[in-house]
């Protein structure tokens, strides 16, 4: 009899007994909870043991849950392994999910506007606990995510896994692929530094040179919102990154899904007869159950990807924050990100139009089309030489392209600037000029030349003397200290004023120095043809108490240039311009930095 | 063979499974810990970059009047790098010293005092005692070691560093005054003469954005323009933060010496001749155009007068800023001032409703009624009405005075409108 108008726990309690009532009312949520499994269902399923009861509960969550009604609820034994899936699809979902995550979280601390975007990003590195690795984590998660997906599709492909009845499945993979392209390419904007840029800047400039120019110029305002990119465009690619690319990734991800649900996973092609396709048809002795097999292998799959992340990401790995985007300055070595290399590759063959918009698409067309133009029933290597052929020949074309499309490959620059780029360039890429790392107190305030490491041993002294004589009061120093003065804005120091005099590096001061000095010198001598009869010099001034001035100077004899090639004659030498009189004409090269003691360049990078 | 390598067993997934979440745990806990530490040496560094960033806008775009070492250039900017920016008072110390002798002083002299008031109805003993310690005090007070020795030493102190300091005071340092207790006031802050309340980063940033708009007028070579993109300049406003970084790593906070005071090129100029000067010496005058043109007969003008009150260097006799110049400068806010004379001459007294109008009655006019006319191309109702009441006819005439200096026609003769200034006679 209740004691209550209506059955409650207390009666349960009551009848059965305080724990057993507990324990049956837990394990009803328990059921609830997993759409048909009740604690000792899990229990024997993590123990690997045979399901106690009839019908089997480990099929009920695919039937009457919702997360697990898009997995099989068994798969085939030949499937299980490590091939010839390489866990790769599901890390790729894996994924979408880790950097909605980890994505969620970075949205709360940004805002999208040139602004203060940048300053969100500071304050997530220096304010916000867990931020960097949280950025971090986000950040390397991306760059997983486009390999992942581009290896599963790799592995698709060599294992003829697209073949009929699997076409569409494959398509719809390739809108995956290019989802996640871009999903990874539009998160590249929103630091807002130059890295982000410039970047960016030239993938969305590839998209100006769509023919006709009236459709090229109309959607690339589309996509930045105004001439060059600026509020608009980061608030376009902050709601593109955010809103319309994931909506388009998990729409085609639920259609990809049901796909596999539909078709089932294709087997390794040696088990099937050719021509058959048997994935829906997996014999009772073959069939090992999603749950738990499956199961736990793929949870502990997500356990060490996420693992290797995190251990990365603490110890190897920061996500890069250049300096502040700025329209105005175009850093050296500029490229796009690294999965559209191929495309800046191609484009350095010719016709921005041919090879920046027809050849993607060109290459994007055969992804889609592949499945339906190869309709060859067989899925044996043996039988389809062509196709893998085909696919290696892509592999390594894209590799090339790829190479290519790197600022090393067929990007003039002269040698004055290289040597800049090498000894000073702002930490970018990961990399930094050589001199950025050298200790505060190593770089005491003087005046130092490649001319002393050029010397022979016990010849460095009158190297320098003879170096002093031919800057002071001469022409080449009026010229030199001119140049300080009115281009790179140093006029504190004038070679006809003062007493300052090259000297040599102080070895037991600043041994760091040194060795940094001698790099200099290789990479003057490297350009010896171009840089002829050159040498460099390092000026450090002290600017405030813990800040140093470093101009880097270059000084070389001109010659005859053709499109920034030495001209050589018929020795192989070059041809210096001499003034009438017979004396060289001199060129001289000025870049500076400021170091502080604080910077510690050496620590991040 | 990569068949082997799954891990077949179950017990065997799981492990792995917990040992990889429970590491991520621990690693997540782990940097977590550390964080404080890590935020703490980015913002740190952070910091450090801006002020280089800084440092090369400032080469740039600063050097040219604030000097390369900060300490600004005679007559085109003044120091940054300056103790008086940084509102460094070279005589806090000193002035605690003397402060400290003088309630010394004045404590023992109350003892002393109470002692002799007490000595009248004291027994003999007692009287003893006060003797004692009378002596002790008046040693105290004027002995060898005692306080007035003390004290000239620490005056001896300041007066050097008066001294020292003067070749700064010449060059525009304020001058510190010495008070009746001996210690030193002076305006030593650059913030606090300009009654700035905020910060001296958000005064330098605030700088940086507007300029200064009227400096033109008191700087002779150099105006400080904006340099924000919010008004159309070339920095960012990340730019101007890092600008601002850099200008506050001059700081030294208490080390600044001497030196640095004599080592300044350039101190701050001060727009406004006589501040202070709020009180009327004049009676307004009025609105009346025709009486103001009569009387103006009686005075004469002074131009150099006329020029410091029309470029706010001088107030006027109502004491009153009227800073003609922040607007009529180059046409651009309001109409030109050099060539006004020379084109109504020429041009404006063409119009019908000028007709017998001197130069000298369009001018007061405009001043004194400002809605009388309005000069094609500029709007209605910008210039405010009550000059009549904020200058007198000294301050009027003297105006006039400055602004016949650019013309090259008389003043009190009515043009005629068939031949302008070509046979006009320059004023002797």
């Amino acid at each position: 009899m209740s004691i209550l108008p209506f059955p409650s726990f207390l009666d349960d309690i009551k009848e059965k007994g305080f724990k057993r009532a507990v324990f049956e009312g837990v394990d009803d949520i328990v059921k609830s909870i997993t759409a048909g499994m009740n604690i000792q269902d899990i229990r024997e399923a993590l123990r690997g043991e045979a399901p106690s009861r009839r019908p089997n509960p480990r099929l009920q969550p695919h039937s009457d849950g919702f997360w697990l009604h898009m997995r099989p609820s068994f798969f085939h034994k030949d499937m299980t392994g490590v091939y010839p899936t390489f866990r790769l699809g599901w890390l790729s979902t894996y994924f979408v999910f880790f950097e909605t995550i980890t994505g969620m979280f970075l949205m709360v601390w940004y805002t999208p506007s040139p602004q203060i975007a940048y300053g969100n990003m500071v304050a997530i590195l220096s304010n916000v606990p867990l931020g960097q690795l949280m950025r971090d984590l986000h950040r390397l998660g991306a760059e997983a995510m486009v390999l992942i997906v581009t290896l599963h599709m790799i592995r698709t492909f060599m294992t003829g896994s697209y073949k009929k009845p699997r076409q569409f499945t494959w398509f719809s993979g390739v809108i995956l692929l290019f989802a996640t392209f871009f999903l990874s390419f539009s998160g590249y904007l929103l630091p807002w530094d130059q890295l982000a840029l410039w970047a960016v800047t030239i993938g969305a400039s590839m998209v100006e040179a769509s023919p006709p120019p009236i459709v090229g110029e109309t959607l690339n305002l589309l996509l930045r919102g105004g001439p060059d990119i600026g509020a608009n465009g980061l608030l376009r690619f902050y709601l593109l990154h955010v809103l319309a690319v994931p909506a388009i990734l998990f729409i085609f991800t639920g259609v990809h899904y049901y796909k596999v649900i539909i078709h089932g996973h294709s087997l390794p092609p040696q088990k099937e007869n050719i021509g058959e396709d048997t994935a829906k048809r997996v014999p009772l002795d073959k069939r090992v159950y999603f749950i738990p097999d499956v199961l736990t292998s793929e949870i502990m799959w997500i356990g060490v990807t996420s693992f290797i992340l995190v251990v990365l990401c603490v110890w190897f790995y920061h996500a890069p924050l250049e300096a502040h985007a700025d329209p105005q300055v175009t850093p050296l070595g500029t490229t796009a990100p690294w999965y559209f290399l191929w495309i800046q590759g191609a484009l350095k063959l010719g016709d921005k139009v041919l090879w920046g918009i027809i050849f993607p698409t060109v290459v994007l067309l055969i992804f889609f089309a592949w499945p339906y133009l190869d309709n060859t029933p067989s899925r044996r290597y043996a039988d389809r030489r062509f196709a893998l052929i085909v696919c290696f020949a892509f592999m390594s074309s894209f590799t090339v392209l790829s190479y290519m499309g790197t600022a090393e490959y067929g990007v003039n620059t002269t040698a004055d600037q290289e040597i800049f780029y090498y000894m000073a360039h702002e930490p970018a890429h990961n990399r930094m000029g050589i001199i950025l790392p050298v200790p505060f107190e190593q770089l005491p305030a003087g005046f130092y030349t490649t001319r002393e490491f050029t010397a022979e041993e016990g010849m460095k002294e009158s190297a320098i003397a003879a170096l002093n004589e031919a800057l002071y009061g001469t022409e080449l120093g009026k010229q030199l200290a001119e140049k300080l003065k009115t281009e790179a804005h140093n006029p504190a120091f004038n070679l006809d004023a003062t007493n300052i005099r090259v000297r040599p590096v102080p070895q037991a001061e600043a041994p760091r120095l040194a060795y940094v000095m001698e790099l200099f010198e290789k990479q003057v001598a490297k350009e010896d043809k171009e840089l002829y009869n050159g040498w460099g010099a390092v000026l450090i001034t002290d600017n405030q108490d813990n800040l140093k001035r470093i101009d880097i100077i270059l000084v070389w004899e001109a010659i005859e240039l053709e499109n920034g090639q030495p001209v050589l004659d018929e020795n192989g030498n070059v041809k210096p311009i001499l003034k009438d009189d017979g004396t060289p004409v001199y060129n001289i090269a000025i870049d500076h930095v400021f170091i502080h003691r604080d910077a510690a360049y050496f620590m991040n990078y | 063979m990569l068949q082997r390598l799954l891990i077949d067993r179950i017990e065997n997934r799981i492990l792995v499974g917990i040992t990889m979440f429970v590491g991520i745990m621990i690693l997540i806990g782990w940097v977590a810990i550390n964080e404080g530490e890590r935020m703490r040496s980015f913002t740190n560094q952070f910091e450090a970059r801006s002020i280089e960033f800084g440092a090369e806008l400032f080469a740039a775009n600063c050097t040219t009047c604030h000097g390369v070492d900060g300490r600004g250039i005679g007559n085109f900017g003044p120091a940054l790098n300056s103790p008086y920016l940084f509102g460094h008072n070279y005589f806090a110390s000193i002035n605690n010293q003397i402060t400290a002798i003088n309630a010394r002083e004045a404590q023992l002299i109350a003892e002393r005092d109470a002692l002799m008031q007490e000595f009248v109805n004291a027994n003999d003993a007692r009287r003893e005692q006060i003797r004692a310690r009378r002596d002790e005090i008046e040693a105290i007070l004027t002995g060898e070691d005692g306080l007035a020795a003390e004290r000239a030493a620490v005056f001896a102190e300041r007066d050097n560093l008066l001294n020292s300091l003067q070749p700064a005071i010449d060059l525009g340092y304020p001058q510190p005054t010495v008070n009746e207790d001996g210690t030193v006031t002076s305006v030593y802050s650059r913030l606090a003469f300009l009654e700035w309340n905020g910060s001296l980063e958000s005064f330098i940033y605030t700088t940086l954005v507007h300029g200064r708009p009227t400096s033109k007028t008191y700087w002779e070579n150099a105006q400080m323009v904006s340099w924000s993109q919010q008004t159309g300049a070339p920095l960012r406003d990340d730019q101007l933060r890092n600008l601002t970084a850099y200008i506050m790593n001059w700081d030294k906070g208490n080390a600044w010496t001497i030196e640095d005071a004599l080592a300044v090129r350039q101190y701050p100029l001060v727009p406004v001749a006589g501040g202070g000067e709020m009180v009327a010496s004049a009676p307004p005058v009025g609105t009346d155009v025709d009486a103001i043109v009569a009387q103006l007969d009686t005075v004469v003008g002074d131009p150099v007068r006329g020029e410091q009150i029309y470029n706010n260097q001088q107030r006027s006799q109502l004491g009153a800023r009227l800073g003609c110049g922040g607007c009529h400068l180059n046409g651009v806010a309001g109409p030109a001032h050099n060539a006004k004379w020379d084109h109504f001459f020429n041009e404006r007294s063409q119009l019908p409703q000028f007709a017998g109008y001197t130069v000298q009655k369009y001018l007061v006019e405009s001043i004194v009624n400002t809605g009388a006319y309005i000069v094609p191309g500029y709007a209605a109702g910008q210039m405010p009405g009550d000059f009549a009441n904020r200058m007198s006819l000294q301050d009027m005439a003297d105006i006039l005075a400055y602004l016949h200096t650019f013309s090259t026609v008389d003043p009190y003769v009515p043009p005629t409108p068939a031949e302008p200034s070509a046979e006009a006679t320059p004023e002797a």
